[in-house]
């Protein structure tokens, strides 16, 4: 393969990758009506293109593979064989294996070791089958019309390589059309007349060539890295034209292009929104054959129904549901829908009933996956949350249905009786929901014991673009999306609604008769101690997931400012911004969604909403309901889980979990000095190993036979004894002057030493080497 | 350091961080920057020191100072925009020297003791050591984040590898 035809390739890869998917829907339509000619003529053209393709760039496995897949088309479409389920079989896994290769041509540029010998026997056979068919067939075809001109016809459509019918040719053209010749056929006396006339519009997709419909004229593709960078172009522009409004320009010929560029980067900037746009469609056509071949596993009956395919949502998006929303519909068809007999036991019709729908609503896009199966037992719900500890017995008793439901996402909750390969083991919906919930989302369950289950997912149209409150806080500005405020509230000392209470253990806030948990961003973001006396500020009212909390962005009280004063300096303005992610590093602090630059070219964090709920801990209704729940206001960022060790010296230390990769244990003659350090030979290279009580600078004890290593970064850290995984239950109290500790936290009820893992590397600078 | 393929001399931007000198392969830096005002992210590592926005991106300034735990005098005040895989990062040091040339096979291994150290080579040029400084070594120990623990039993383990 020449590398000049890397790019040809790549745009086959991509145009066959379109095809495949064609494919697999014509193949599903097929399967409703096995004689639609246009389908197979449809189908017959894509598997066409892609073996006139890879012929040209010389992949011959798939030249050889489409090419009995073409070739048992062909027989399909000249009416010698009628759909069964063999043959859709043998072309789902000749569609299954072009796309296997055309990965494998993708990732290594060749068709990789595909043994692909079965496949192309078993379509071998299934045309030679045909062929025998089609003998016979013909042989009656030709026996009962043989005094009529329609058994040269006949005849000749039984070649299996039909010529290129000419358009508007003789009635005595090769009666190509197949449906009408092929259920003639069988029946001893075929209506002649019938067999012999292809009607025209019928002939016209027969044309073998890869001819793309007339609409694919008025797209191009574009590489997605392009359009990226026309969006932070956009950015610069809309950020250059904010400045140029907020310069006092006096001569009127300046200020009549500066609103020319103003109205022009407005429509721009619409435009380029839209370019981020994809219909969902892209998405919901790969789950027909998901749905199809996973009835066929279980054994069920299922008709799928698809519906608003053309609602628009970001394209970075639509890749962020696709797995969770495969994970639904799996569960749908496995969980949801009931066995034929079942089904048909309970009175229900034995087809089951998948429906995937799309729609907007409230500047969100909604997605309903929805089956008319089994539906939850909440007893069963019930009965699990309370054994799980998640809920209190009388709780429980309280709790309204629906709330109930909501338990199914949690880790590790399952209600399936059987576990199957499918779905089921108790995972799944605990991380849907926090995939859905990483994209600023929701979802929810409403489900009726043997009527059905509806999960509901709700998106944001885009997390590009979004209406946001820029507040300040601490002299710092930050933005919050506009989608989770409900309302703004002074803080009124005075007043009974208005003032917070509880200031030492959970705060909360007296809203319209309600008690709303509150949270102080100034100091959930360490800007600032907790004061005892905020008299003054505004509390910004968000919801998220149904659950409701105030936020204080400002409590500083300046003793003349009034309260409705103070609330708009803390309140820079409402405005849309432009939101740009922050990039690994700062994603994982939680908080923030992203950023983004202000009029003025600052940058302002975006704050996550549902980010701040996690980081202040604050309760959750389900917590609430919890019997042991340890409610604590008090809001620390530190890494929640730590192992906990004993050094060789007997001091207990931890070391933030997420920091170690591994946990080994060597004998200790396993160790080998080098160059004054130790090192151990592992995965075939060296890692030094530094004990602890080194590290705290204490002379280390007589090393025993067996070394316990945390492995951290690349370095491990000799220990005397593992001893335990522990939640911190205290935030981090820094100590600042011992060597080789960050601080102490209470972790099982012991003040435990917090290793510093920021190397005392620069020791090693003053040696040379 | 040296592989096959590779030129004889390695191409590195030098800077000064607390009177130390410091390099990073000049191929990994986009763009070098006087002044500028980040703005602090709260809960943010204490190495970084804020995030700016440069080209349309929104970038992580690390304070290298406090990256290589060194101490100085004065406010550090230059950028050295560098790239580590898809994302970029702002090394805010002392000052920058320039690009210089380091003959490959004058640069010997790092002394460190491995614990984070974002070294890959030094080199003594004019009187004084020059550390190498891999872009993704300075930024991944920033990372809290990991894989949880995967606990192995060492004896059969180093078995096969001994």
């Amino acid at each position: 393969m020449v590398n000049d035809n890397r790019e040809f390739i790549d745009e086959f890869l991509v145009e066959s990758s379109e095809n495949l998917d064609q494919l697999d829907r014509d193949l599903l339509a097929l399967e409703q009506a096995p004689d639609d000619p246009e389908r197979l003529a449809s189908i017959f053209r894509t598997v066409h293109t892609i073996k006139g393709n890879s012929g040209f760039f010389g992949f011959s496995k798939l030249g050889a593979l489409t090419h009995n897949g073409e070739h048992l088309l062909g027989q399909l479409r000249d009416g010698q064989l009628r759909l069964d389920d063999r043959i859709t079989g043998s072309l789902y896994s000749m569609v299954d294996a072009v796309r296997s290769i055309l990965r494998s041509i993708e990732a290594t540029g060749s068709e990789g070791e595909v043994d692909l010998q079965d496949l192309t026997t078993r379509l071998a056979a299934v045309a030679a089958d045909t062929r025998e068919h089609a003998r016979a067939e013909r042989t009656v075809a030709v026996d009962a019309a043989s005094p009529t001109p329609a058994s040269s016809s006949a005849g000749l459509a039984a070649d299996p390589r039909p010529v290129l019918p000419r358009a508007g040719s003789a009635p005595s053209a090769p009666a190509i059309d197949s449906p009408a010749a092929s259920s003639a056929a069988p029946s001893p006396a075929p209506s002649p007349p019938e067999a012999v006339a292809p009607a025209p519009p019928r002939g016209e997709p027969q044309v073998p060539a890869a001819a793309p419909p007339p609409a694919a004229e008025s797209t191009i593709r574009v590489d997605v890295a392009l359009l990226g960078s026309i969006h932070d172009l956009v950015g610069e522009l809309v950020l250059a034209r904010n400045q140029l409004r907020s310069l006092e320009i006096e001569d009127p010929a300046i200020q009549a292009v500066a609103q020319r560029i103003n109205a022009a980067t407005n429509a721009l900037q619409e435009v380029a929104v839209k370019t981020r746009m994809q219909p969902i469609e892209h998405l919901f056509s790969k789950f027909p054959r998901i749905v199809r071949d996973l009835a066929v596993t279980c054994g069920k009956e299922v008709h799928f129904v698809v519906d608003g395919t053309d609602t628009e949502l970001d394209r970075t998006l639509v890749e962020s549901i696709r797995d969770p929303l495969t994970h639904l519909i799996r569960n749908a068809v496995d969980h949801g829908i009931e066995r034929p007999d079942v089904r048909e036991a309970a009175g229900k019709p034995r087809a089951g009933r998948v429906m995937l729908r799309a729609y907007n609503e409230n500047g969100q896009v909604t997605i309903e996956v929805q089956d008319d199966g089994g539906g939850m037992s909440v007893e069963a719900v019930r009965a699990k949350a309370i054994a799980r500890g998640l809920v209190s017995a009388e709780a429980a008793a309280r709790m309204p249905d629906e709330r109930l439901l909501q338990f199914i996402f949690e880790p590790g909750f399952s209600t399936a009786t059987t576990v199957t390969s499918i779905s089921g083991r108790g995972v799944g919906m605990d991380v849907v929901k926090t995939n859905i919930e990483s994209i600023g989302g929701a979802v929810d369950v409403h489900s009726r014991s043997g009527l059905g289950t509806t999960i509901r997912v709700r998106v944001p149209l885009t997390l590009a673009i979004m209406p946001a409150l820029v507040i300040r806080c601490e002299g710092q500005r930050l933005a919050i999306p506009q989608v989770a405020v409900s309302e703004l509230a002074p803080l009124r000392p005075d007043r009974p609604d208005g003032r917070i209470e509880g200031l030492d253990g959970n705060p909360v806030m007296r809203v319209h008769g309600r008690l709303v948990p509150v949270i102080f961003l100034d100091e959930l973001l360490g800007l600032r101690e907790r004061s005892a006396h905020r008299e003054f500020g505004t509390v910004v009212l968000l919801r998220v997931d149904e659950r409701e909390f105030g936020l204080v962005i400002d409590g500083l009280g300046g003793g003349s400012v009034t309260a409705t004063r103070r609330a708009a300096e803390d309140i820079v303005s409402l405005t849309t911004i432009v939101v740009k992610p922050l990039g690994g590093l700062l994603s994982q602090i939680g908080v923030y969604a992203g950023a983004t630059v202000l009029g003025d070219g600052d940058v302002a964090l975006v704050l996550d909403p549902r980010g701040l709920l996690r980081a202040a801990r604050v309760p959750s209704q389900q917590a609430e309901a919890r019997p042991a729940a340890a409610a604590t206001g008090a809001a620390w960022v530190e890494s929640d889980r730590y192992l906990v060790c004993r050094t060789s010296g007997g001091r207990r230390v931890a070391v933030p979990l997420n920091e170690v990769t591994r946990l080994e244990h060597y004998p200790a003659n396993q160790l080998q000095p080098v160059a004054g350090r130790k090192v151990i030979r592992r995965h075939g290279g060296f890692t030094p190993v530094v004990d602890v009580d080194a590290l705290l600078g204490v002379p280390a004890a007589p090393t025993p036979e067996m070394v316990h290593l945390v492995i951290v970064g690349d370095t491990g850290l000799a220990v005397r004894q593992i001893l335990d995984v522990v939640a911190a239950e205290s935030p981090l109290h820094p100590h600042l002057s011992m060597p080789g500790v960050v601080g102490s936290l209470s972790l099982g009820g012991v003040a435990t030493e917090v290793l510093d893992l920021a190397p005392p590397l620069m020791r090693s600078l003053a040696v040379a080497p | 350091m040296t592989t096959a393929g590779e030129t004889a001399t390695l191409d590195a931007c030098c800077f000064i961080v607390a009177g130390h000198h410091f390099a990073v392969e000049s191929a990994c830096v986009e763009e070098i920057l006087r002044g500028g005002r980040p703005t602090r992210v709260p809960l943010a590592p204490p190495e970084v020191s804020g995030v700016l926005h440069l080209r349309g991106r929104i970038v992580p300034v690390i304070d290298m100072r406090r990256r290589l735990r060194l101490a100085a005098e004065g406010a550090a005040a230059i950028h050295v925009i560098i790239r580590a895989g898809d994302e970029w990062y702002d090394l805010l040091v002392d000052d920058v020297l320039g690009v210089q040339s380091f003959p490959r096979g004058r640069i010997e291994e790092p002394g460190g003791d491995g614990l984070h150290d974002p070294r890959v080579g030094v080199v003594a040029d004019d009187g004084h050591l020059v550390h190498l400084l891999d872009p993704q070594r300075i930024v991944q120990p920033l990372f809290r984040q990991r894989t949880s623990p995967v606990i192995t039993h060492g004896a059969s383990h180093v078995g096969s590898v001994a």
